[in-house]
């Protein structure tokens, strides 16, 4: 009997070490979305594909796993580069022998050289405007590539790191494929695009030419799943491994109680603003834009959304980025003030002025806690609640007088003052990009900040503009709202993050999924 | 029967053309706008510019209406405007999983609603008549996507016998684990409806003369019912199954959303959400011409069942 046992024992033990080593590791994700947009990492700049991007593709350098601070750039497809004293000509050197998914070859020089072209063509491009300081990427051999700039550009290096246009796809790949691209990826990365299913999921499998190593995990599956209690429900039964979270404390609090569940609340913070149109009366008068100004309580959001996810926030550009002015002066919270101002201004009965919305609860919920806030000072504002991208096209057409928008951007001050307060990016403009204000008072700063040599000089004319924007009331930099995922303790990420360009926890050929 | 089929689909061709125009404008209408929903928020203005002429979102809406016209009548549905694929490919890729869900809800319809509302006849007016009475307005006025989330609730979360996400792929046991609830919540709002017509039919042809004179020749009551009147009372259940079919395949929407099955109603959110034009579009063309053939088969269907109705 002993022995019967014994040899049950063995067999049991055995079978389970075999199916142990055989059972393939693989790992099922769910973002918030409905679908994958366009694989193609020059076109797609939607947040859910940016984790896709993360795992196929690599630039030339890289932000850190877990890090989106740009000291923490390091070589990626580049080994090394140099630059000319007038920082405008970059020579990198490529690694030797990495090797494109699906036998496209080896990465070389001529691969750089027609991703970042790609990347600076808008017929190609959903991020060319990235790039019009390039003047030249040329090949000097196989593994050299010089770029050389027409002017100097704020982050060379922020925009051939692995981020939107700087991910480097395989030229004769993308020559082959056309349009059809986008369907099938092919980067370097230690995941190779697998299967599109549209509306359903995006499977990636192991690279096992990576050439930071072979990934411990064989497969993920990304799901796109839009309903938060559905991904939740979902990651409960543990049909999921790791989700999207939503962002409020008490989503926070009942994940992390349920013992069940690593919560990751990381950076970018996303800066939730809102945007005083000032072509719009009465917004005209900067009486008015200050009594809204006055009327704000940034705790009272803060609270609302929850200590955990948010932090107020009175600077235009968001805290991390490179640039960030913290000590921005800006007027605080004074409802009594407010309606002064609103009186001076000739509106001693207060004023109504019409502001279309999403109906996506994270600008909807903190918009109504907003229209709360600036009803107590005499401001009322009549919500026009819309489908999110009707919404998103109305306030392109310039017919809001406010507009409260979240965005992450690429962490140099450039990018946001640029696409939110420079005069070129004005709404409803052949040159628009998401200047909703109609703010012109910073544009000397912005331009002359983006090719001073000088990183002091640089920081200095960025936190003028970001005071000068705040003293005009362009807008009301108000809080940012923190990434949050949860992941099953199973999953080790291997890396601390703290912060993803990508928006999600990016799976390195280091993290793993124990049974 | 061929020259019926021939002038039931060359009469459908008014019906489509105006399904198509109303969809044409409506969904250039409404506000939204491709280029932003698939390059994302903060693409630049130049990449926005150029993807629409791309696409032909500058022309005329005019020439977009002809050239929509010409491919129609060429039989193409055209390219999806996101992805690129043909319209009907994607139908035709998740179609088969609409229907298999659209089917599991007829059959869980059929199979639980015909001899409840059977029996609820044979005892007309007894506690058990009222009861199921009760329970179908119930079900009649329960949305399907409560019953869905209740039935998450219940057989996922609570006892772990389904999963939350159904994964329509695998083999055929797989594929019924995970059609059972998508089909269940579905099927239920079917029940009530075959329930209560499957009462009324079987009331009305218990009243008929020849059930009197069967029963007054002494027919068993098992002979009367099987042979005499069920066969009859099956021409307004066949109807109702036809007629719902179509509306289950307008309700998978909600139910393929909760429980996130592909199919041709999430591939219209989606398309809406994306403003993906030509695969609305295309989608909206193909459920006209869907309807139009499951309204005409449903007429066949009577001529088989009941040999009085001819089909000329």
């Amino acid at each position: 009997m002993k022995f019967l046992n014994a040899t049950a024992l063995s067999v049991l033990l055995a079978t389970s070490a075999l199916t142990t080593d055989l059972h393939a590791q693989e790992l099922t994700m769910a973002v918030s979305a409905q679908s994958a947009g366009q694989l193609d990492p020059h076109v797609s700049t939607r947040t859910e594909d940016k984790i896709v991007f993360g795992m196929v593709f690599n630039g030339l350098v890289r932000f850190a796993p877990g890090s989106m601070s740009g000291e923490d750039i390091e070589p990626d497809l580049a080994e090394s580069w140099e630059t000319s004293e007038d920082g405008l000509v970059w020579t990198f050197h490529l690694r030797q022998g990495v090797q494109f998914h699906g036998g496209y070859g080896e990465m070389t020089a001529a691969d750089v050289v027609y991703s970042l072209t790609r990347a600076a063509d808008p017929d190609r491009s959903g991020v060319s405007s990235d790039y019009t300081q390039f003047a030249s990427v040329e090949a000097l051999d196989d593994y050299t590539v010089q770029i050389t700039l027409a002017e100097g550009i704020p982050s060379l290096l922020g925009v051939v790191a692995n981020y939107h246009g700087g991910n480097i796809v395989s030229a004769r790949a993308a020559e082959e494929m056309g349009e059809n691209f986008h369907t099938n990826p092919i980067g370097t990365g230690p995941f190779a695009f697998d299967e599109l299913a549209e509306g359903q999921f995006v499977r990636l499998v192991a690279n096992p030419d990576y050439f930071r190593g072979a990934p411990e995990i064989d497969s993920i599956t990304i799901r796109y799943i839009s309903s938060a209690s559905a991904r939740d429900l979902a990651f409960q039964t543990g049909e999921l491994d790791m989700i999207a979270g939503t962002r409020e404390d008490r989503w926070v609090t009942n994940m992390t109680e349920t013992g069940e569940a690593v919560v990751d609340v990381f950076e970018p913070g996303e800066l939730r603003t809102l945007h005083i149109n000032a072509a719009m009366p009465p917004f005209d008068d900067i009486r008015v834009r200050q009594a809204v100004a006055h009327a704000v309580n940034r705790e009272e959001l803060v609270a609302f959304m929850g200590a955990s996810v948010a932090r107020a926030n009175e600077a235009p550009v968001p805290d991390g980025y490179l640039g960030h002015n913290a000590d921005v002066t800006f007027l605080a919270y004074d409802p009594e003030r407010a309606r002064e101002l609103l009186a001076e201004a000739g509106y001693p009965d207060g004023i109504t002025v019409p502001v279309a919305i999403t109906e996506r609860a994270s600008l909807f919920a903190p918009m109504q806690v907003l229209q709360a806030q600036l009803a107590a000072a005499g401001i009322n504002v009549e919500l026009e609640v819309m489908e999110h991208s009707a919404w998103h096209a109305a306030i392109r057409d310039d017919v809001s007088s406010m507009v409260l928008y979240g965005a992450a951007r690429f962490p140099v001050a450039d990018t946001y003052l640029t696409q939110f307060y420079h005069s070129d990016s004005i709404v409803n403009t052949p040159t628009a990009v998401t200047n909703f204000s109609h703010c012109d008072v910073a544009d000397d700063q912005i331009v002359q900040a983006r090719s001073e040599a000088d990183m002091d000089m640089q920081m200095a004319l960025w936190a003028d503009a970001q005071q000068a924007i705040v003293d005009e009331v362009c807008s009301i930099p108000l809080f940012e709202l923190l990434q949050v995922f949860a992941r099953s303790p199973d999953v080790d990420l291997g890396y601390e993050l703290e912060g993803s360009l990508s928006l999600g926890p990016v799976i390195t050929e280091q993290s793993t999924l124990a049974d | 029967m061929a020259g019926f089929i021939l002038r039931r689909l060359l009469s459908t061709i008014p019906t489509l053309l105006g399904v198509l125009t109303i969809v044409f404008v409506m969904i250039r209408v409404a506000p939204g706008d491709p280029a932003l929903a698939i390059l994302g928020d903060n693409a630049s203005q130049e990449a926005l510019d150029a993807f629409r002429e791309r696409m032909g979102l500058n022309d005329p809406m005019w020439v977009q209406y002809l050239d929509f016209l010409r491919g129609i009548a060429r039989g193409s549905l055209g390219e999806s405007m996101i992805s690129g694929t043909p319209v009907l490919t994607s139908i035709l890729e998740v179609l088969p999983y609409t229907l298999e869900l659209a089917l599991g809800a007829v059959f869980f319809g059929v199979v639980i609603g015909t001899p409840l509302g059977i029996m609820a006849a044979l005892k007309r007016n007894g506690w058990l008549d009222y009861l199921l009475r009760v329970v179908s307005l119930v079900g009649l006025s329960f949305p399907a996507f409560l019953t869905a989330i209740l039935l998450i609730l219940w057989l996922a979360i609570d006892w772990r016998l389904f999963p939350v996400i159904s994964t329509p792929t695998g083999g055929i046991g797989d594929r019924l684990y995970n059609l059972f609830l998508p089909a269940l919540s579905l099927g239920l709002i079917m029940v009530a409806y075959v329930m209560r017509t499957a009462r009324s039919a079987m009331l009305d042809v218990l009243g008929e003369d020849y059930i009197r004179t069967a029963r007054a020749k002494g027919a068993p009551m098992r002979r009367l019912f099987l042979h005499h009147a069920l066969r009859n009372a099956l021409i307004p259940i066949v109807t109702v199954i036809g007629l719902y079919f179509g509306l289950m395949i307008g309700n998978a929407v909600l139910t393929e959303i909760i429980f996130n099955r592909p199919g041709l109603g999430k591939l219209i959110v989606l398309a809406l959400n994306q403003r993906d034009y030509s695969t609305l579009q295309g989608l909206m063309v193909f459920s006209a011409f869907l309807v139009v053939m499951v309204n005409l088969l449903t007429d066949i269907a009577y001529g088989l069942v009941d040999p009085r109705v001819k089909l000329k």
